[in-house]
């Protein structure tokens, strides 16, 4: 049993520490991921507040036998799907396809040089990044997030979000391109 | 240029995802293109950037506030309790609508109802002491069919002698060995097809 499979049992005979453990553990990537998702700071505290809870009281349909992180990144995409339900929010078509041109865009991003300019091309493209995110279809964008964001393997997000391994990895290259594109274009 | 690499290719060979051939013919492959080379290049500086996005601030008090706004555990130990009240309920309607049906009171309920199993282990206490009788039967003709055989076999053995014996047992084993590589062939026939 993992580490986390047993703070769950633990959890699920009355014992908050465990649980608040669980919370420590993962305050920071359930909120990397919401931020993301909302785009604003608060919202996203707010949400990784009510998807622990939302965690507290499904606890007990939690099988020990799979990856905890995985099923709890599940509870936070449906509860994201279901405000933005309640929200009415536009959504934009996965089907079609990209503008793909790629000798006909001009690379913006330069060549690598000494380690202190890198870092400061880095950071300035970080920044450009948190910008276009916001820009990108929701869909994609959760999909980015929780590859790069979380870290999730490719099949642990075709696990979250119910989806084919192949659609996954190709979704996330559409969502890099198109973040490429967004700020080659800012 | 010929056997150029889509971008998609780039992207997972730079996140470690492309398989040993794939990656050794990409990186074959970059060896001899400038243009593809420089392709990586510009991904790879925007993959890195990919994977260092600054983490959000979390308040340190936050897991505590999280923890205030908990259900109590009453709450969350009612999954027990609900299938329990849910039976019960269940019961009382079912003895209420019994009751407003025939008009019986509960007390004749509960004596027609001990009535009834009293009733039928009566009828099958019978029922069991034929299955004891049957099954001690089967037990003595099976304690006498094995002793048969074991008698038959002793016999046979002394009439063989040792060598009779040992040709007997390496044709077992052969046969045993025939058996068994047989089997594990049909299954590896079986998972290719």
């Amino acid at each position: 049993m993992t580490e986390d499979s047993t703070l769950v049992v633990q959890a699920l005979k009355g014992d908050r520490k465990a649980f608040e453990m669980i919370v420590r553990k993962y305050e920071q990537p359930l909120t990397n991921y919401l931020g993301r998702m909302t785009g604003e700071r608060e919202a996203a505290l707010d949400f990784t507040q009510e998807v622990f809870i939302k965690v507290y009281c499904s606890l007990g349909s939690y099988r020990p036998a799979y990856k905890f992180s995985p099923w709890l990144f599940k509870i936070a995409s449906n509860h994201l799907i279901d405000h933005w339900r309640k929200k009415k929010l536009p959504t934009l078509s996965l089907d079609q396809p990209i503008d793909d041109e790629d000798g006909s865009l001009t690379p913006q991003v330069p060549d690598p040089g000494p380690s202190v300019t890198r870092k400061f091309e880095l950071a300035e493209i970080r920044q450009k990044i948190e910008r276009a995110l916001g820009f990108l279809p929701a869909a994609l964008r959760e999909l980015f997030v929780l590859r790069h964001v979380n870290e999730f393997s490719y099949e642990e997000i075709a696990d979250i979000k119910s989806l084919p391994v192949g659609t996954v990895k190709n979704r996330v290259f559409q969502a890099k391109e198109m973040l490429r594109k967004r700020m080659e274009g800012s | 240029m010929r056997d150029c690499r889509s971008t998609e290719s780039f992207y997972l060979y730079l996140e470690g995802e492309l398989g040993a051939f794939e990656r050794r013919g990409l990186e074959a492959h970059l060896e001899t293109c400038p243009a593809c080379r420089e392709v990586l290049a510009k991904r790879r500086l925007l993959h890195e950037a990919f994977i260092s996005l600054p983490p959000l601030e979390v308040p340190p008090d936050f897991a505590l506030s999280v923890m205030d706004r908990l259900p109590e555990p009453a709450e969350a130990t009612a999954r027990w309790l609900a299938p329990l009240v849910a039976g019960t309920a269940s019961l009382v309607v079912g003895l209420l609508g019994f009751y407003l049906l025939t008009g019986e009171s509960l007390s004749d309920i509960l004596v027609a109802v001990s009535r009834s199993f009293s009733s039928g282990f009566g009828r099958l206490l019978p029922l069991f002491a034929k299955l004891l009788k049957v099954g001690g039967l089967l037990l003595d003709v099976a304690f006498g069919f094995v002793t048969m055989l074991g008698q038959g076999l002793v016999t046979l053995l002394s009439a063989l002698g040792p060598e009779g014996i040992g040709l007997i047992l390496g044709l077992g084993l052969l046969l045993s060995l025939l058996l068994f590589f047989g089997a594990k062939r049909l299954l590896s026939l079986g998972e290719k097809a």
